[in-house]
């Protein structure tokens, strides 16, 4: 029982190792694979939208600081594209 | 419309090394005050000539589009969302977008902007200390 324990470790030590190297080898280094997984897959998700689907509201602020508006103010008569993201 | 969320790589979580070369090192913010002050940077950085608006602490736009690190979604003229795009980075595609644009309202007939790192000015350095 000891000995199938052991290589069960062994094998999934080996399989976590293998995963490791190909996630830095994706994210360019070793430490940018930790930063991945550490602060990227937690906040990424796929979500539930689709095509057709009503589009959310949510309320923005403008770059002022103080402003205030909701996405769905800006849909009228016209497509809007959104587009979301940051600086860094 | 650019809806500005919370930062991808900022210097206290995950900081490339890209950031560094392009000068674009900020701390995750933790007020709404130092997420506007970044969006502004970013504006005035590359004269963004778009409308803008940013995600405040609760996070709402970003929760109800799934939207981070980066994504585009066309909202149609009832309301609806007509087209969206995949997750960031890896499948974060304008051109893409555009393509959908053009097949749907037709060309758009001015060449595709550059990317703004290719325009971007140096970043205003604070003056030395007098000795």
């Amino acid at each position: 029982m000891n000995r199938f324990w052991r290589w069960v470790a062994g094998i999934l030590g080996v399989l976590f190792l293998a995963a490791f190297a190909v996630l830095s080898f994706i994210a360019g280094s070793p430490k940018d694979a930790y930063g991945m997984v550490r602060y990227a897959l937690p906040h990424m998700h796929r979500g539930t939208l689709k095509v057709g689907s009503d589009a959310p509201d949510a309320r923005i602020v403008a770059l002022d600081g103080v402003s205030r508006f909701h996405i769905r103010e800006r849909t009228h008569e016209r497509p809007l594209v959104l587009v979301f993201g940051s600086f860094t | 419309m650019t809806v500005y969320v919370r930062e991808a790589h900022p210097t206290d979580e995950w900081q490339m090394k890209s950031n560094v070369k392009d000068d674009v090192c900020y701390a995750q913010p933790k007020t709404l005050a130092q997420r506007v002050a970044i969006a502004n940077d970013f504006t005035k950085r590359f004269k963004f000539p778009l409308p803008f608006g940013i995600d405040d602490m609760s996070n709402a736009a970003n929760d109800a589009y799934a939207a981070w690190p980066e994504r585009i979604y066309i909202i149609d003229e009832s309301g609806r969302i007509a087209y969206r795009g995949g997750m960031g980075p890896f499948n974060y595609k304008p051109e893409e977008a555009r393509e959908w644009l053009a097949a749907r309202y037709g060309a758009v007939k001015h060449d595709a902007p550059k990317s703004p790192a290719d325009e971007a000015p140096p970043r205003p350095r604070p003056a030395a200390p007098a000795k």
